[in-house]
């Protein structure tokens, strides 16, 4: 029987930092990982602990995994002290990624959220491979400052690609930045209200549109009322739910809302399959 | 796993077992098979266990006053004097048999998982018809190909639990924090046991639950007897005094919604008020033969770094905190609320199991002297009036 709690030995081959505190560190498993957009990965921070992670590189790229972390707990502050040539440890995929064969043919909005547009950028690339499919690719990502916005030089790749566009914003008025201010919700303002006219470079129609939300529960509290109002169906959004988890395998609890445990019935939920809940963020 | 099991069945038995009992003819006759032993015999029966086995048995310790709850004593050369087979459950369930309190679970960076495992074979007697369905929630959650095909099945607590043998005793007295009856259960097991015993005045009623327990009386035909009517009466009048006992205690926490079709969705304020003595220290997690949830720790280790799996409680603050601070249930009621609805509703939802099994001991254990039959009774009352 296979040990479920043992970490695959992974060599860190890169550290790139995107702010102060959040860096995309690409690890080299021993053994291959291949997961599905939007699957997690528990990573291992030898003696120090785990902590779930989905990563952000493209999962047709099984020999290594590239995760955007955020420093913020004791396994991210321990994982910054580490070099290019350590290793840690990786177990998973774990849990239920995005439902990509129904996203054929339809409008894809992607809603991100300072380091929330990280888990995202796994499922952009996964789309980007077969772009032809898709009607329409819009991305739109909230940052706190321009010093907080993450992949700052793949945005403007990413808005090259065909069907894609890419829309930003940032909260709070700054000299160095052009563009819209105001939280993540403001990038909604285009989209009609329960009706289906054209708006910016392409076209988009809430009603069978797919929305791929990700970012801090405030933001998900926000975005899912705006993309209700605008008349997506619950079933067509998408959120990657937080939870604190241990085991990633169904069993330790702490991930458990209700009868749900968000590492394997989640981290991707749809607005239909929580609506039971008050405040599931 | 598993592996081979002596052949108990046929063979050419002795003249003067013959005499004794009529043993038993086929493997699927076995099940629930019912052989009476002397209270002697018994204390025997366990001594020859003992060379094979790890056997616990309940035992009274002289502590505080409580001379009337055993808890678990391993049995060493000889059966101890203090072994309290009969009265109510022992102080803890069959859990911490097969879901240690602490495991080591991997060693990194190379691991052996097979090598991890410890699962000496153990024989538990004493656990309780709350305790015996209790372990159904292990099985649930942790043997998930036994239920629902599934990749995730836990060596640590499958082979424990294939090497435990399950020896289940009818509750002869209830405490007052008893309320199976409650909740769906009886103060005797009827399913999910190896051998079950009935105590009576003179001996006990072995019923045989599963080819696992069968071995366990397979070289013992001398110690037991043919059951006779008047034994299963005095087992027929036990079972309903004691029923009666738990349902006359319990029948000031009736409310009107069935065990199994609880809806614990009450406001706020009426989980803050049953929430007002809570502490949050997690003894009733602890004691409680449904509480499965864990904590994988990291530390160092000789020759590298060793992840252990250790009980944990929903009731601390920790417990579902995230890296950036925030908290789904940063407030105690709404974690207390959370492990009552877990039991009720959540379990019920997610694996068709109701996880109270009435056993009392979150009471017992309680430093706040919290009874959850008040706290459902408060909180089912408050719904409805709301």
């Amino acid at each position: 029987m296979k040990n479920l709690y043992r970490p695959i030995e992974s060599v860190i081959e890169d550290i790139k930092a995107e702010t102060p505190n959040i860096a995309t560190y690409r690890f080299r498993p021993k053994e291959p990982i291949s997961f599905a957009a939007g699957q997690f990965v528990e990573l291992t921070v030898p003696g120090v602990g785990e902590a779930p992670f989905t990563p952000s590189s493209n999962p047709n790229v099984t020999d290594t995994i590239e995760i955007t972390i955020m420093s913020v707990g004791t396994v991210t502050e321990a994982l910054t002290k580490m070099k290019v040539g350590d290793t840690v440890g990786l177990r998973g995929p774990y849990g239920n990624g995005y439902n990509m064969a129904d996203f054929e043919g339809k409008e894809i909005l992607i809603m991100g959220g300072g380091v929330g547009l990280a888990p995202l950028r796994s499922l952009i690339l996964a789309l980007f491979d077969d772009v032809e499919k898709y009607k329409k690719i819009s991305i739109r990502y909230g940052a706190r400052t321009p010093g907080d916005i993450i992949y700052k030089e793949l945005l403007p790749e990413w808005a090259k690609m065909k069907n894609t566009e890419v829309l930003q914003t940032i909260d709070q008025p700054h000299p160095d930045w052009k563009g819209t201010v105001g939280v993540v919700t403001v990038l909604l303002d285009d989209l009609p209200l329960l009706t289906t006219v054209d708006v910016g470079k392409l076209p988009f129609n809430p009603e069978t549109a797919v929305a791929c939300v990700c970012g801090p529960p405030i933001m998900l509290k926000f975005v899912n009322v705006a993309l209700l109002d605008k008349g997506f169906k619950p079933e067509n959004i998408y959120h990657s739910m937080e939870r604190n988890m241990s085991c990633g395998l169904g069993k330790c609890g702490h991930c458990m809302m209700g009868e749900f445990y968000i590492c394997k019935d989640g981290p991707v939920m749809t607005a239909a399959q929580i609506a039971e809940f008050d405040d599931p963020f | 796993m598993g592996g081979d099991r002596p052949d108990v069945l046929g063979g050419p038995r002795s003249a003067s077992q013959e005499k004794s009992y009529t043993p038993f003819q086929a493997r699927g006759l076995a099940r629930m098979k019912e052989v009476f032993i002397g209270s002697e015999n018994l204390l025997k029966l366990i001594g020859r266990w003992a060379k094979g086995h790890r056997v616990y048995v309940p035992v009274t310790f002289d502590i505080m006053n409580n001379e009337d709850t055993p808890d678990y004593d391993l049995v060493k050369d000889e059966v101890p004097e203090t072994m309290k087979l009969d009265g109510a459950a022992p102080a803890h369930s069959a859990k911490p048999f097969i879901f240690y309190p602490r495991e080591v679970v991997a060693n990194y960076p190379s691991s052996d998982a097979e090598a991890l495992v410890e699962a000496p074979s153990t024989i538990v007697v004493g656990p309780r018809g709350c305790d015996v369905r209790g372990l159904a929630k292990f099985d649930k959650v942790y043997w998930s190909t036994k239920h629902f095909t599934e990749e995730y099945d836990d060596p640590f607590v499958i082979e424990k639990r294939e090497n435990t043998y399950i020896v289940s005793i009818e509750c002869t007295a209830a405490k007052e924090t008893c309320f199976c009856t409650m909740v769906g259960g009886k103060p005797y097991a009827t399913e999910g046991f190896d051998l079950n015993l009935a105590p009576l005045g003179t001996g006990f009623i072995v019923t045989v639950g599963s080819d696992k327990g069968e071995t366990l009386l397979s070289d013992s035909d001398d110690l037991l007897r043919e059951v006779t009517s008047e034994h299963k009466s005095e087992r027929d009048r036990n079972r309903a005094s004691v029923t009666e006992a738990v349902d006359r205690q319990n029948a000031q926490f009736a409310v009107d919604q069935p065990y199994d079709k609880r809806d614990l969705a009450a406001s706020e304020d009426a989980w803050a008020y049953v929430t007002q003595n809570c502490v949050g220290c997690g003894a009733c997690n602890r004691v409680c033969p449904t509480c499965t949830c864990f904590l994988l720790v990291d530390q160092r280790a000789k020759g590298g770094y060793e992840r252990s799996r250790n009980w944990d409680t929903c009731l601390s603050i920790g417990y579902a905190r995230t890296g950036g601070g925030g908290n789904s249930r940063p407030a105690l009621a709404q974690r207390l609320e959370n492990r009552l609805r877990c039991k009720f509703e959540y379990s019920r939802d997610r694996y068709s199991l109701v996880t109270c099994t009435g056993c009392g001991r979150c009471i017992d254990a309680c430093m706040g002297n919290i009874d959850m039959r008040e706290s459902i009774k408060h909180v089912v009352t408050e719904k409805a009036k709301a």
